[in-house]
């Protein structure tokens, strides 16, 4: 299985060259560029495809080492789940990708290599979600999904509804993740592994999981970032939001892929923590509260990107209550159900909003004869979404009612199976209304657009109808393979439940579930029939606070808290700068020397290697201080303190330290530079002398950092200290051999404390930037 | 910028003097006095002198961020190569090889973290020197 395992690795880290390939190009190619898209999609789709075929002896899988002292390892792995969502990506983003061409052809290229680059980035971002096999790895790639899901949702950056929907997004998704990643390390901590499919299949380690008291923690928190993710009550409200991203993106992110990152990790958490006593009824209330919001909001709404991402909130909740009872064998169908005819409603949608320029059911309607291939293409999947026979919805209803009336979990408590059984039925006949109210909105009926100019009028291009009929085809061809044991098969083979048998079939042989179908249909028809009734109810009954406000509201107080501790403590001031970190160097050192053990006892200040010369250093050092302090302009202080800095150079020439002596001048003759270019900006030196209190305070802490680095030189001459402290030994010997250097110092900085390094280099080049972009844009406003 | 012939002449002489030593340094780093951190001091000292010299003209053009930035990129590459070779992150090794006209060579895989070290040191010193002397005129 070499090769095989070759090609994971492959197909996530492709879609990221295509996306540096984007980012560089784009601005030379133009609008072209957007090929990477489709080209990366079908390459990584066939890729995915091959493993599917070929890995009859159980799943491929890539290892890598990456933190071993941590247990933390960069592996993949391709199991029929992780393989139906990476098949699942990468088919839709090719899709979506062909789409975008015909959609966003005409804007400049600079700025779609950037949303290219972002699109690719986030296709490989998600495929390495679906294939991880370590806890840590998969948080990396789901925070790569947010960030550059918050590019893509931004891209009309100039505006400021793009710009807020994109920062809620980011937040919500962002704070679920670090709730995840907590709750992972937890795991880690407990059970010594990062290992998802090591966890899921050890009896053992799911013992020690459950006994620990960090279990409830642990799952609660991994809910967190599910939940926030997949946009699950109470954190829905950021994906209505996020429909301010240009269709495409509507598409891929916000039907298709990222929203179902959560309900994967539901997916992949499910074995183990589905035991637990608090997995059905947190997962279950939260995925049926969910669903109905999301579907009986949906009806409420005109605008049609909106009702379809309440409707995808609706799916969504729908799938985590799948998972909350406990029957993962359901999920396949549901997802590949979902994806197929929600992703070609946003891409007809696009069409639609392109064609008619508004996407509000109030400006539009009656253009079936203006628009006549996406109208046929909308009534699949619009059938396909509200269950109808013989579309894939129908088929993902059937089994969902089939589950509810044998369900373990529900028999439990008395009188719960007949409450569940009809709100779901009510939130589904809600679905059916929402599905009729944007069919029949946008097409039947006498036409209405919201501009009238004739020369505007974008038609149905081929590259525009094409991505949406492959799909609404899908819809339907896996609905009518139902006749076949191919579905059945296929769905059964993509569950993250590899033992449980989901049985599926287009001619029903249970008479029950087809019942629960018929009142669904005929209430959701009432529903729709009935639309100024019911409407008029749900305004009458809208709740004040939303969550999105109860949001907002949240986000200002954080900002004004924020805001008056900055202005508190970043007062611009540098004097107060310097004094607290004067004073907190003070209070650190005394107290690490207190806690230390060292006593001046032991101190030995050997004066017997005293030299006249070191003297002599000395007393000029006095001097050149002295002159620091008493310098009536800026000018002559900067110039003694740089004679200090090199005074100092000298006493390490004196005491043979060639390495400092190097470093010491070349760094005094920088910052001498950055002084003198700095003097320019600063105020005029001592014209008002300071208050009676600040100069006793000025002297008070001058005094004080004197006393203790005094204390710590004198107390670092001890022997003690030099026993119990031998790193500096330690290194010295491994320098050589370990590391292949003489230079010691030089070895430490590049290859013991490496990682040390990489921070602060990567700090630097941040400040670097932030300097370069301050300045720029305050040049560019005061131009 | 300080008008000055004196400047200028030695500057032409002292900023390549100045650069080759950087260099210099940075390679002797693994094993005597030296190193990525220094050199690229070094290397934006001799920047700067040009800058006295010459004002805000040739070496201001130059993008110095994106110097910084390749460092960067050069130092993480670094850490992530030994991983491919299935290593940890950023684990070092000694790499020996024979060229026709430096015969043998001995380089720690380290060399090329310092590498970037030596490129962000410069890019950005070089950036604050830019920017700063932008804003004075």
């Amino acid at each position: 299985m070499t090769g095989a395992e070759a090609l994971l690795p492959a197909i996530v880290g492709l879609p990221f060259c295509a996306a540096l390939i984007a980012l560089l190009a784009g601005r030379t190619v133009g609008a072209r560029i957007g090929v990477v898209m489709p080209l990366a999609a079908a390459i990584s789709f066939g890729l995915a495809l091959r493993l599917l075929v070929s890995s009859a002896s159980g799943p491929p899988v890539f290892h890598a080492e990456w933190i071993p002292a941590l247990h933390i390892a960069f592996v993949l792995r391709a199991d029929g789940f992780g393989l139906f969502f990476a098949l699942l990506i990468t088919g839709i983003g090719a899709l979506v990708g062909i789409y975008a061409l015909a959609y966003l052809s005409d804007l400049g290229g600079s700025r779609l290599g950037r949303f290219y680059a972002a699109l690719t980035a986030f296709m490989g971002a998600m495929l390495g979600v679906a294939l991880a096999d370590d806890l840590i790895l998969l948080f990396v790639f789901w925070e790569l999904t947010s960030l550059t899901s918050f590019v893509l949702i931004g891209f009309w950056y100039e505006q400021e509804i793009a710009r807020r929907g994109a920062m809620t997004a980011l937040l919500v998704t962002a704070l679920g993740g670090l709730a995840m990643v907590a709750g992972f390390v937890l795991v880690g901590q407990v059970t010594g592994t990062y290992g998802i499919s090591a966890l899921a299949g050890s009896a053992s380690l799911q013992r020690t999981l459950a006994e620990s008291p960090l279990f409830v923690p642990a799952l609660l928190l991994i809910l967190g970032g599910a939940f926030t993710k997949s946009a699950q009550v109470p954190f829905h409200f950021w994906l209505p939001g996020a429909m301010v991203a240009p269709t495409p993106v509507s598409t891929y992110l916000h039907a298709a892929t990222m929203v179902k990152a959560g309900i994967f990790l539901l997916g992949r958490m499910l074995p183990i923590f589905g035991a637990s006593d608090v997995w059905f009824p947190v997962v279950a209330t939260v995925g049926l509260a969910t669903l109905w919001i999301g579907n009986y909001r949906a009806f409420r709404e005109t605008d049609l990107k909106g009702l379809l991402a309440f409707t995808t909130v609706g799916a969504l909740g729908l799938v985590t209550f799948v998972y909350g009872l406990r029957a993962p064998n359901l999920d396949a169908l549901q997802i590949l159900s979902h994806a197929t005819y929600k992703g070609t409603l946003f891409l007809v949608v696009g069409i639609v909003e392109h064609a008619a320029h508004s996407r509000n059911l109030r400006d539009i309607g009656g253009l079936r004869t203006r628009l006549p291939i996406t109208f046929a293409i909308a009534v699949v999947a619009g059938l396909s979404m509200a269950g109808m026979p013989p579309l894939l919805g129908f088929l993902a209803k059937e089994g969902l009612y089939a589950e509810l009336l044998a369900n373990v979990a529900l028999g439990s408590v008395a009188g719960l199976r007949p409450a569940v059984i009809s709100v779901v039925v009510v939130a589904n006949a809600f679905l059916f209304a929402a599905t009729c109210k944007l069919i029949f909105g946008i097409f039947l009926g006498p036409l209405r657009v919201a501009s009238h100019d004739e020369h505007d009028h974008h038609g149905e291009s081929p590259g525009l109808w094409l991505p949406p009929a492959a799909l609404a085809a899908l819809a339907l061809g896996f609905g009518l393979a139902g006749l076949t044991p191919f579905t059945e098969q296929l769905v059964n083979d993509f569950s993250s439940d590899p033992h449980g048998h989901l049985h599926v079939a287009l001619v029903p042989t249970h008479l029950a579930p087809l019942g629960l179908s018929l009142v669904t249909t005929a209430l959701g028809a009432m529903i729709y029939l009935g639309r100024s009734v019911v409407g008029g109810w749900q305004t009458a009954l809208a709740v004040a606070p939303t969550m999105q406000s109860l949001w907002d509201r949240g986000i200002e107080g954080v900002t004004t808290v924020a805001t008056r501790f900055s202005r508190r403590w970043q007062s611009g001031s540098l004097r107060w700068y310097f004094s607290v970190i004067l004073v907190f160097t003070v209070a650190l050192t005394s107290f690490t020397l207190e806690r230390g053990g060292l006593s001046f006892q032991d101190a030995t200040v050997d004066l017997s290697n005293l030299t006249w010369y070191g003297l002599a250093l000395a007393g000029l050092l006095l001097g050149a201080t002295y002159a620091v302090v008493r310098a009536t302009t800026r000018l002559a202080a900067a110039i003694a303190l740089t004679a200090v800095g090199f005074m100092v150079a000298f006493a390490f020439v004196v005491y043979r330290s060639p390495d400092i002596v190097l470093t010491q001048i070349l760094i005094e003759t920088v910052s001498t530079i950055f002084v003198l270019l700095v003097l320019y900006f600063m105020p005029a030196f001592g014209t008002r002398a300071p208050s009676l209190g600040r100069r006793a305070w000025n002297a008070g802490l001058s005094i004080a950092v004197g006393l203790v680095m005094f204390v710590l030189v004198v107390l670092a001459t001890g022997s003690r200290f030099r026993e119990t402290r031998n790193l500096g030994q330690d290194y010295l010997a491994r320098s050589l051999t370990d590391a292949g250097g003489h230079n010691a110092v030089n070895v430490i900085i590049v290859d013991f404390r490496a990682m040390d390094t990489q921070g602060e280099i990567a700090v630097l080049v941040v400040v670097g930037l932030c300097i370069y972009g301050l300045l720029r844009a305050r040049r560019r406003v005061n131009e | 910028m300080i008008d000055s012939p004196v400047l200028r002449t030695a500057t032409r002489f002292a900023v390549p003097i100045k650069v080759v030593i950087s260099v210099l340094i940075f390679w002797q780093g693994h094993n005597l006095p030296g190193g990525g951190f220094i050199g690229g001091v070094m290397a934006a000292s001799a920047g700067a002198m040009y800058l006295l010299a010459f004002g805000l003209t040739g070496a201001a053009r130059i993008p110095w961020w994106r110097v910084s930035v390749v460092g960067l990129l050069v130092s993480v590459t670094t850490g992530v190569v030994p991983m491919v070779r299935g290593f940890t992150y950023m684990d070092h090794g000694v790499l020996d090889f024979d060229l026709p006209l430096l015969g043998h060579l001995h380089v720690p895989t380290a060399t090329f973290f310092d590498l970037g070290v030596y490129l962000i040191v410069l890019g950005t010193l070089m950036t604050i020197f830019v920017e700063l002397g932008l804003e004075e005129r």
